[in-house]
């Protein structure tokens, strides 16, 4: 059971990976943005059968990163909104 | 068997975002590749079974770091002057000694002796009598407090050289520039849901890190990403830099540990020694002190100088 949730963790990671090439080549702002949150999301998936496969303190890890994963979102929103007040 | 499915793409792609971090022709994308690195990496120190690093590479990597370098880019690239790439001759320098560094930290690495020497047994016989779970708790609070201490402080002394930034005349006034409030949105959404759901993971990472991976570190900026939230969405106003009660916020943790550490020559062996018995009470009372600074601290360096102008 450990070898298949650790598999479907490497398959999430391999198709974020994937979305790593927009980071890359953009060519917006907003497709670099969201491939950079897309790795965080797997990221999670990835902690959580992680964690099931037997290392449960991972938990822990997810729940942060669930819960600061959309600050880079929130940081892009902070930039624009301090320029648009010019 | 299927562990090298998940090693592999790991490292090659910590290794791809860093080239894409270097090789990005904006601003913006080498930010992006930045925290991408970052991310990945955290991934690769829950492979390396180090939990704890892997969760403040995940709250600071993820949360702190990446609004203050993506707020800033976005705000460089906002002004009229483009920063001037360095000359070629300094670039191809810095590339060939980075180039060196790594050939020769994976030389280290293939001489290490197997098994690799490691304080790991000692350590795990030393904590029993501070009453801690977490291994890596008990070297920061117990076995290497001092430099815990100090590092501590260098929070206080970073508040400090950012506020220092703030021309003479917003001394006073409050850090960062100032939003209009929104009402409506996603942005108003999420930080009316997710802040009272995020302080109370923030004191859970702050308390839980006697036993399991967290700390004061994580947990403090957990709580500073849950203010940071509603301060950009105009929901609440900064206190002003020379309110006191947020100097001592501020200030709080690496007074109290210098505190316990001097009550240590009185009632214990030495400085920052525990007496027996009340080595984790104390040890609470440090944390719980210093994760409201490292709160607080993070917050200020986030929202950085005054530099809000005069109300209309």
């Amino acid at each position: 059971m450990a070898e298949l949730l650790t598999g479907a963790a490497a398959l999430i990671v391999l198709s974020a990976l994937i979305g790593l090439a927009r980071v890359l080549r953009g060519p917006t702002r907003a497709d670099r943005l969201l491939a950079a949150q897309l790795l965080s999301t797997a990221g999670i998936g990835a902690l959580l059968l992680l964690s099931a496969a037997g290392a449960p303190e991972l938990i822990d890890v997810a729940l942060v990163l669930a819960l600061v994963g959309a600050f880079a979102s929130v940081a892009f929103v902070m930039a624009s909104r301090v320029i648009d007040r010019r | 068997m299927t562990a090298w499915l998940l090693d592999l793409p790991l490292a090659l792609g910590l290794f791809g975002a860093g080239a894409a971090t270097l090789l990005a022709r904006s601003l913006f994308g080498a930010v992006l590749g930045f925290i991408s690195t970052g991310l990945i990496a955290a991934l690769v120190w829950v492979r390396l079974e180090a939990p704890d690093v892997a969760l403040t590479e995940a709250v600071i990597g993820a949360a702190a770091t990446s609004v203050i370098i993506l707020y800033v880019a976005s705000r460089m690239s906002a002004g009229a002057v483009a920063p001037a790439p360095p000359p070629i001759a300094q670039r191809l320098l810095a590339g060939a000694l980075s180039v060196l560094l790594a050939a020769l930290l994976a030389h280290a690495l293939q001489e290490l002796p197997d098994p690799a020497p490691s304080l790991a047994a000692p350590i795990l016989e030393t904590m029993v009598p501070t009453g801690l779970g977490n291994p890596v708790t008990a070297v920061l609070m117990a076995q290497r407090a001092l430099d815990t201490l100090l590092e501590s402080a260098v929070l206080v002394f970073a508040v400090f050289a950012i506020w220092s930034m703030a021309p003479e005349r917003r001394w006073g006034r409050a850090p960062g520039p100032a939003f209009i409030a929104e009402a409506q949105g996603p942005l108003a959404f999420l930080a009316k849901v997710l802040p009272p759901i995020g302080i109370v993971i923030g004191i859970y990472i702050a308390w839980v890190g006697a036993d399991a991976p967290g700390g004061k570190f994580q947990g403090g900026a957990v709580l500073a990403a849950m203010w940071v939230l509603p301060w950009i969405a105009g929901l609440i106003a900064p206190p002003s830099i020379s309110d006191m009660r947020l100097r001592l916020a501020i200030a709080a943790g690496p007074l109290v540990f210098l505190m316990v550490g001097l009550a240590g020559f009185a009632v214990a062996d030495g400085f920052l020694a525990y007496p027996p018995g009340f080595a984790k009470p104390l040890i609470l009372l440090i944390e719980t002190a210093m994760t409201l600074s490292v709160a607080a601290a993070l917050a200020c360096m986030i929202a950085g100088p005054p530099e809000r102008r005069a109300q209309p």
